[in-house]
């Protein structure tokens, strides 16, 4: 599978149908394996050089998990994390070292993720202490450099974390991750933890350092908005898949899955005349257990749309244009096979779902609700 | 697009607190000892073990000032005329003396110079132990923190006076063998604590974004995680001195710990159970000096147990608060009303409700 990565020299990375299983353990003495968690099944995504991939979905859709796949602090289930051509999920700890520093995160919670006990400056130099790449006076100016790089004041650097605001906070951990001038830095909810006006400043600080040394982001958020604001390409996961993939304005304008579409009228928009002439989609029931997650298409329990097939047969993940739509009998085109582009994170609208909706396509008339809630009944009986 | 807007405004704010100059850190520890210096009980405490260490190094020096050596016994002036020890303050003995005649003062300091190095020094080696099994049981867990943490369990529930007697019949009684055995019945607490703490720490973010930079296992427990334990673990260790001496004198008293004639607090208060009745001097001045310097460590933990919590900030705040009015109210009744117009608020409610 080695060439299929070399192939593009636009791709920094490439994951290939990555798996990412938990066990659940039960039992207090002899612990034992009583069921799996599918945090993360069968994704395939591309994240191009010096471009931004953002990837959606709600709590526990398996975008962090993913991230730390991709960053290979944990082990894949199975498949394959491209870096540069190399795959990384195979890689003994000695020969990821010199990878690890290709890829750097930026963790959600700006207070967890900073010792309280180490000063600001240790925090920043351990990339260069781990590494051995400067020490003493030298790792101090870096140190320094980096702080003032990212906004901060160099002679902050004998602080405590303690000391810093929320912001403040995420600069240091923004400092850390880009010490080691890495390609890629997998920012996983970088500003959902600060206030709306400190989001700003930390987003324009990851795209002025993207546009100063050529970053690639894999962006993680639930906030639609901050999604659209940072990513050139989005994906949206929906327990454990990616449901919608497309180049940002695409996926914004013109969304083809439902669970996208529900996802999109959600989110408030900023201007409340509009807001109130929109439609929004109520989802009903909770998102299923990633334990034992439905058959078929793993949205269709809660789709306004499902009919019996997506109960049955699980989607491909194709662009619009090789499904033949659905067919007199219900069934779908299963016939044609994505290309090598069609991967989410490249140039293609891809979809996973058997009825796309389509431009225009509201899915709440009046009557549609109840259809959609009947929808929804029939999907759980089939799931049940 | 208001994004970009709202930035501009609040871009100002933080640029301001940036401009705020370079402000020495303030470190957790220099907060502590803060609100340690304010609680007098820990103060106190302080003092004493201070001054007992001092007063134990200097043992030597109180025996020359004296006179008395600390074996020596003085059959002419230590012992009355049928042979019982003399009461303090007699024939120049500031405590009195002994069975058989030795200067309690001075044996009480020599005394103390083994508690407090047994206490001490297990202490430290105990900690020691227990932050290296405790962290690596809870950093690696699995198997080996099954076999560590069961191995601990197991310590603990050992009837540690038991087994520690018949350790001492067996290889006879010796100072070595009595801080091999304290060591050995210490460190398994500090070690389930530490243990507790690694397994809740291991799973913070800044863990994870120490793996992510490339650090090696043994690089995150004592670079990230370890500072975090050196709280509790002081907590701990500064409760465990204490332990320790009392086990020193438990053993000593037994008959397996020091052998007489060095002094200890315990092989003292042995001897002095045969001569309470004639003289009660002998064996409530070393157990005054076991009671102080336990008692002593006792409190200085719970103070910097309390210290270093920062919730405590707000208690002392309330103690301060009250007795600002408590000194607003007496100073009001000195001035006999005349201060009508005086201190709205809560300081002429005090006075108010105490009227």
């Amino acid at each position: 599978m080695a060439p299929a990565a070399d192939r593009d020299d636009n791709v920094l990375v490439r994951v290939e149908n990555v798996v990412k299983y938990f066990p659940v353990k039960a039992g207090g003495f002899i612990r034992h394996t009583v069921g799996q968690v599918h945090a993360v099944d069968d994704v395939s995504l591309v994240v191009e050089r010096g471009k931004t991939l953002g990837l959606v979905g709600e709590t526990g859709s398996g975008k962090s998990t993913l991230a730390r796949c991709v960053a290979g602090l944990i082990p894949v289930t199975s498949g394959k994390v491209f870096l540069d051509g190399t795959d990384i999920t195979r890689l003994s700890r000695s020969a990821m070292r010199p990878l690890r520093r290709q890829v750097q995160m930026i963790f959600q919670d700006p207070y967890s993720s900073l010792n309280p006990r180490r000063r600001v400056g240790a925090i920043i130099g351990d990339p260069f202490s781990i590494h051995k790449t400067a020490t003493g006076a030298e790792r101090k100016r870096m140190v320094q450099e980096l702080m003032e790089r990212v906004g901060l004041n160099p002679e902050h650097f004998n602080r405590f974390p303690a000391e810093f605001s929320g912001g403040q906070r995420q600069r240091i951990g923004v400092a850390r991750a880009l010490a080691l001038r890495p390609k890629l830095i997998i920012c996983d909810e970088p500003v959902s933890a600060l206030d709306v006006s400190i989001q700003a400043q930390v987003l324009n600080l990851l795209s002025d350092l993207q546009q100063e040394y050529g970053l690639s982001y894999l962006f993680i958020a639930h906030d639609l908005e901050v999604v659209r604001h940072v990513s050139d390409k989005v994906a949206v996961m929906y327990l454990g898949r990616i449901g919608e993939a497309a180049p940002a304005d695409v996926l914004y304008t013109t969304p083809q899955h439902p669970y996208t579409v529900a996802l999109l009228s959600a989110a408030p928009a900023a201007d409340p005349d509009s807001a109130a002439a929109r439609q929004r989609i109520i989802l009903t029931g909770d998102v299923p257990s990633p334990i034992d997650p439905p058959a078929g298409c793993r949205f269709h329990p809660r789709c306004p749309k499902a009919q019996p097939i997506c109960g049955v047969e699980e989607p491909p993940l194709v662009p619009h244009e090789l499904r033949a739509g659905p067919a007199a009998d219900g069934s779908p085109d299963a016939g044609a096979s994505p290309t090598a582009a069609d991967v989410p994170g490249g140039e293609a609208h891809v979809t996973a779902c058997h009825f796309p909706v389509s431009p225009g396509e509201s899915l709440v008339t009046a009557g549609a609700g109840a259809a959609g809630t009947a929808a929804n009944g029939a999907g759980k009986g089939e799931s049940a | 697009m208001s994004i970009t807007e709202v930035e501009f405004e609040a871009h100002g704010a933080e640029e301001a607190q940036l401009a705020a100059g370079p402000v020495e850190g303030r470190s957790q520890w220099q907060l502590t000892w803060r609100r340690l210096r304010r609680d007098w009980v820990s103060m106190i405490a302080l003092t004493v073990i201070v001054i007992m260490i001092v007063l134990a190094i200097a043992a030597p020096a109180i025996a020359a000032l004296t006179g008395h050596a600390v074996d020596t016994a003085y059959p002419v002036t230590g012992e009355n005329e049928v042979g019982n020890p003399v009461g303090p303050g007699v024939n120049g003995f500031l405590l009195g003396t002994d069975s058989t005649g030795r200067d309690l003062l001075v044996r009480i300091f020599y005394g103390a110079r083994i508690s407090l190095f047994v206490g001490i020094v297990t202490t430290a080696i105990a900690s020691v132990l227990g932050v290296s099994i405790g962290l690596i049981a809870g950093y690696f867990g699995g198997i080996v923190d099954a076999i560590l943490a069961r191995f601990t369990d197991a310590v603990l529930a050992f009837p540690y006076v038991v087994l520690a007697l018949a350790i001492a019949v067996v290889f006879g009684p010796s100072l070595t063998i009595i801080m091999v055995l304290i060591t050995f019945f210490s460190w398994a607490g500090i070690a389930r604590i530490v243990r507790g703490q690694t397994l809740s720490i291991k799973e913070k973010e800044y863990i994870e974004a120490a793996r992510s930079l490339g650090a090696g296992p043994f690089r995150i427990m004592f670079v990230d995680i370890l500072p975090n334990l050196i709280a509790p673990v002081l907590v701990v260790a500064t409760l465990y001195i204490p332990n320790a001496v009392v086990f020193e004198s438990t053993l000593s008293y037994l008959g397996l710990g020091i052998q007489p004639p060095t002094p200890s607090w315990g092989n003292m208060l042995a001897d002095a159970q045969n001569f309470y009745q004639v003289a009660w001097w002998y064996l409530v001045f070393p157990a005054a000096a076991l009671l102080i310097t336990t008692l002593a460590f006792n409190l200085l933990g719970d103070g910097i147990r309390d210290a270093l919590d920062p919730r405590t900030e707000r208690l002392v705040a309330a103690r301060r608060m009250r007795k600002a009015q408590r000194q607003r109210r007496k100073a009001k009744r000195g001035s006999a009303g005349s201060a009508g117009s005086a201190a709205p608020g809560a300081g002429s409610l005090a006075a108010g409700a105490g009227q």
